[in-house]
């Protein structure tokens, strides 16, 4: 367990941060960054609560070293909205119902970001697979659903109002 | 008038905080100069404690004190309905299952306490394990606690049980069981304590169902008036019954004590499926009888409870299951027993349903098997047994408001189309 | 082979902890500074809403918007017993006490208000966090600017409550008593689904709910308990157990304790019946655990509409079905059954 320093980039800020070669990311983040939106469920990768987004891939930062994350881009829920400005994604989980006790919601929305990313107009089923690495207890994901929907609307109708502007 | 907020979907209070990452759930909650617990916990399900040695584990650097049962003598079992439950097993007593607390370790971080915990060093005397509760009913099973396996008998008496099986047509009689579940609530147990030295109130941010009575079993086993314990409510990461037990509470209070430092403990996942309840799995023996016309006439029940090594709300738990034997139909004759029993299983309490859920397994198994036997359509066989204003439960309590039992009927049918002959 | 069946279960749920155990929440509710009205309770929010519940309860009875109702988190020496998030209970007793804390504290607006406007209560309206005369609506005065008044007089603007039922404790010989419980939830659930008669695999596709919850107080919220409980009792319909062998847990974790992900999530239709006829607010019964009670039976009766085999233990996993499958087609064949 020896001691070094690394260099990452987290929700766009530049952090230099000393870890330990058996300090796990999602400890980093917790611990040593104070993000404390990113959660831990199961410790084994199976529950999708402790999902962040590193270099624009979905990842289960219980699984990953710290050390593995040098020089990596992160985003954690604390990058994706806050109180002055939320994701639509939030918005919609808020308004549709689709959050509970919310332990597995900041997982969630990560992974909804991404699968929005890639696929902007997602059918009930890809949304369904889109978040199936993502356990959730309380809401029988759908309304989960529903919020990824609504959200997906919002965000079609608002790029090609976009769209138009730029032709 | 029409109401303004009543019945109107208002978004949750508490949802923006969940979604930008700002709800405080237990283990969110960091002070510094915080010390780290790990429990050192039972290395045989049924066992004498004969010897714990924790030299080593506190020869490691950042181990700051391990408490064990010697160093707490004052300290009273806990338990929701029976006080039945150790904070520490100490030596000369049982370890009952897996989950029982040995000893307590307290760190400077995580990594040194589940070292620690490793290092030390346990000798028992094995007993026969009893994980089959029918076991336990046996004569010559040996006893988990010091008076008889089964904890608690219930009984149930409606009407004349014999008159009604004579009167029935047909007499459906099955056994079924339940397996034992978890919770999985996604936020496992975790919580932080502080002592404050002036006023000597323990402060414990530890979500839990149950505020008051959790702080009054907390103060019952630590030998304090309740005002010395205050509990804060941190965001709680679903519950589903679980977290009505105590889990972290106890540990967290006596380190802060002891330390005079924060301390926080969590559970790992598997920590938290192994020491902390679970749901009761049932034996059901259910015989109901029915006439060629279709109305139920008796319904007789026994129901075996496994409530593992700790009663929790099992005594509760597994009576309520019979007591909703005939579910929401009318039945005259009723009679039935129910057994909570003890086991080296992990013990079970409270989970949605309260045995009410493993009790629909069987009364609405039976319902199915008996509409196939008399060749009626289930929707049509529910509806002429089920509730009206004025019938009256298997306690005999008569329904005097609030029966919609053959609106839910009726409302299902017509949502799903449901057509006469269809299945 | 894919074959669909359907399935029926109806249930009942006795709420409340019933049989004489001491059952009581304690609410109370007071003006605060800034526009907010503070109300304490220790009801524990466990995701179901219980505290959005609260606010539009209180919200409504003193005509205020919901988030003008600020609550206090739980807390042992700031809250007092609201008993316990459990039993079905918080909705119908916390409900209730914030209710009656919160007509408490409007009576208690009224009367100083009367005093302020020489005026009797029938003289009296409120709106949007005023009261005022009805002959002279904008001689008006704030919930706020009448607390300072009230608290110069010495006096200050609260109500508590606690709400304390009876239940009688059963016959410990015959389980009888007059009220066991303070009321019921019923629910029936049909629910369609698919068994794959090569694999053993359950495939829930759709389920019907008809809920008897007397009066939603937040329509969203007691779906989400419905689809909630419902995805838990699909677990421990096909896939929940934890397998305890001589006293050892053999699958701790949760690859080998598997529970519903969202790609076993069924299509709802949800219909809640609301009579408003309970004792609960507005006429609100719970339904926290009456969501997940008919779903095993519903689905075990489904898988034998299917494939006409029935399972007595759960979970009814492939294995299961697979065996019973085998064993089907082996009596048949010898004559003991389908003759």
């Amino acid at each position: 367990m020896s001691k070094l320093n690394i260099e990452l980039t987290i929700n766009g800020k530049k952090r230099k941060v000393e870890t330990t070669t058996s300090t796990r990311l999602l400890d980093l983040i917790r611990d040593d960054l104070h993000l404390t939106g990113t959660k831990e469920g199961c410790g084994k990768g199976e529950c999708g609560a402790c999902t962040v987004i590193m270099n624009g891939e979905l990842a289960a930062s219980c699984l990953i070293l710290a050390p593995q994350a040098d020089g990596a881009a992160i985003t954690t829920i604390e990058g994706i909205g806050d109180d002055k400005y939320l994701d639509p994604i939030q918005e919609a989980f808020i308004e549709t119902g689709a959050v509970q006790c919310g332990f597995c919601t900041p997982g969630m929305i990560l992974a909804a970001k991404k699968l929005l990313e890639e696929n902007p107009h997602p059918d009930e089923e890809e949304i369904k697979r889109g978040i199936s690495g993502n356990l959730c207890r309380c809401t029988g994901y759908q309304k989960i659903i529903d919020a990824i929907k609504l959200a997906a609307n919002r965000l079609s109708s608002s790029d090609s109002g976009r769209g138009k502007k730029d032709a | 008038m029409l109401k303004s907020y009543v019945g109107k979907n208002v978004c949750k209070v508490d949802a923006q905080d969940k979604v930008t990452g700002q709800a405080l759930y237990p283990d969110d909650i960091y002070f510094e100069d915080m010390l780290y617990l790990k429990i050192k916990r039972a290395t045989h399900p049924h066992a004498y404690l004969r010897r714990i040695d924790t030299g080593k584990a506190e020869k490691l650097t950042g181990v700051v004190k391990i408490i064990t049962a010697a160093d707490i003598p004052q300290v009273k079992n806990f338990g929701l309905i029976i006080k039945d439950q150790p904070v520490l097993v100490g030596v000369g007593q049982k370890m009952r299952y897996m989950g029982d607390a040995l000893a307590i370790v307290i760190a400077e971080s995580k990594e040194v306490a589940s070292q620690a915990v490793k290092l030390i060093e346990v000798e028992v005397e094995e007993l026969e394990v009893i994980s089959d509760p029918l076991r336990a009913m046996e004569k010559d099973a040996p006893l988990i606690h010091q008076d008889s396996n089964v904890l608690a008998t219930h009984y149930l008496k409606k009407g004349d049980i014999k008159k009604g099986f004579t009167q029935a047509d047909i007499i459906a009689e099955n056994e079924y069981r339940t397996s034992t579940l978890d919770h999985v609530p996604l936020q496992v147990e975790a919580g932080v304590g502080i002592y404050d030295k002036k006023s000597g109130v323990i402060k414990l941010w530890v979500a839990t169902q149950w505020l008051h009575d959790t702080q009054a079993d907390i103060a019952q086993s630590l030998g304090l008036s309740k005002e010395k314990i205050r509990i804060i409510q941190p965001v709680i990461g679903g519950a589903f019954g679980k977290k009505e037990d105590i889990s972290v509470h106890l540990h967290l209070a006596l380190a802060a004590m002891e330390t005079k430092r924060p301390v926080k403990l969590t559970y790992s996942r598997e920590e938290s499926m192994i020491a902390q309840s679970k749901r009761h799995p049932f034996i059901i023996r259910m015989k109901t009888g029915v006439t060629n016309k279709g109305y139920l006439t008796a319904c007789q029940v026994e129901v075996i409870g496994d409530t593992g090594a700790y009663a929790s709300s099992g005594p509760a738990v597994v009576h309520k299951g019979m007591y909703h034997c005939t579910g929401p139909y009318n039945v005259d004759n009723v009679s039935g027993v129910a057994y909570t029993v003890y086991t080296n299983n992990t013990y079970c309490g409270a989970m949605r349903g309260f045995g009410t859920t493993q009790m629909a397994f069987a009364y609405e198994s039976q319902m199915d098997i008996l509409a196939h036997q008399l060749g009626i359509n289930p929707v049509q066989f529910r509806l002429q047994n089920a509730y009206d204003i004025g019938s009256s439960t298997p306690n005999s309590q008569r329904l005097t408001h609030s029966v919609g039992v053959k609106e839910t009927i009726k409302g299902a049918a017509v949502m799903a189309a449901w057509k006469e002959g269809s299945p | 082979m894919k074959k669909r069946g359907r399935g029926i279960a109806t249930i009942m749920f006795g709420f409340g902890y019933g049989e004489g155990f001491p059952d009581h929440s304690i609410a109370s509710a007071e003006i605060e500074e800034e526009g907010k009205i503070l109300i304490r309770t220790a009801a524990a929010d466990v995701g179901q809403g219980i505290l959005t519940t609260i606010s539009q309860i209180s919200a409504e009875v003193l005509k205020v918007k919901p988030e003008a109702i600020q609550i206090i988190p739980g807390d042992t020496h700031l809250t007092k017993n609201s008993g316990s998030s459990s039993a079905t209970r918080q909705t119908f007793f916390t409900g209730n006490a914030v209710k009656e804390a919160s007509e408490g504290l409007l009576s208690n607006i009224y009367h100083y208000a009367s005093i302020e406007f020489r005026s009797n209560h029938v003289e009296l309206g409120i709106k949007g966090g005023y009261i005022f005369r009805k002959d002279n609506p904008n001689n008006q005065l704030s919930y706020w600017e009448l607390a300072e008044r009230v608290k110069a007089r010495g006096d200050n603007l609260k109500a508590e409550s606690s709400f304390f039922p009876h239940t009688d404790k059963p016959d410990p010989e015959t389980g009888q008593g007059e009220k066991l419980y303070v009321a019921y939830t019923f629910v029936t659930q049909i629910i369609d689904l698919e068994v794959n008669t090569d694999t053993g695999i359950v495939e829930v596709l759709k389920v019907y709910t008809a809920a008897d919850i007397g009066k939603a107080i937040n329509p969203k919220n007691v779906e989400g308990q419905i689809e909630g409980g419902t995805v838990q009792g699909i677990g421990m319909a096909l896939m929940e157990e934890q397998i305890i062998k001589e006293g050892i847990t053999l699958n701790p974790d949760l690859t080998g304790y598997l529970i519903p992900t969202s790609m076993d999530t069924p299509h709802f239709i949800t219909r809640l019946i609301e009579n408003e006829d309970s004792e609960g607010p507005y006429g609100a019964k719970g339904i926290g655990e009456p969501a997940t009670i008919a779903t095993a039976p519903a689905i075990a009766n489904a898988i034998y509409d299917a494939i006409g085999v029935r399972i007595y233990d759960l979970p009814i996993t492939p294995e299961k079905i697979l065996k019973a499958l085998k064993e089907k087609v082996k009596f048949t064949s010898e004559g003991w059954l389908g003759l």
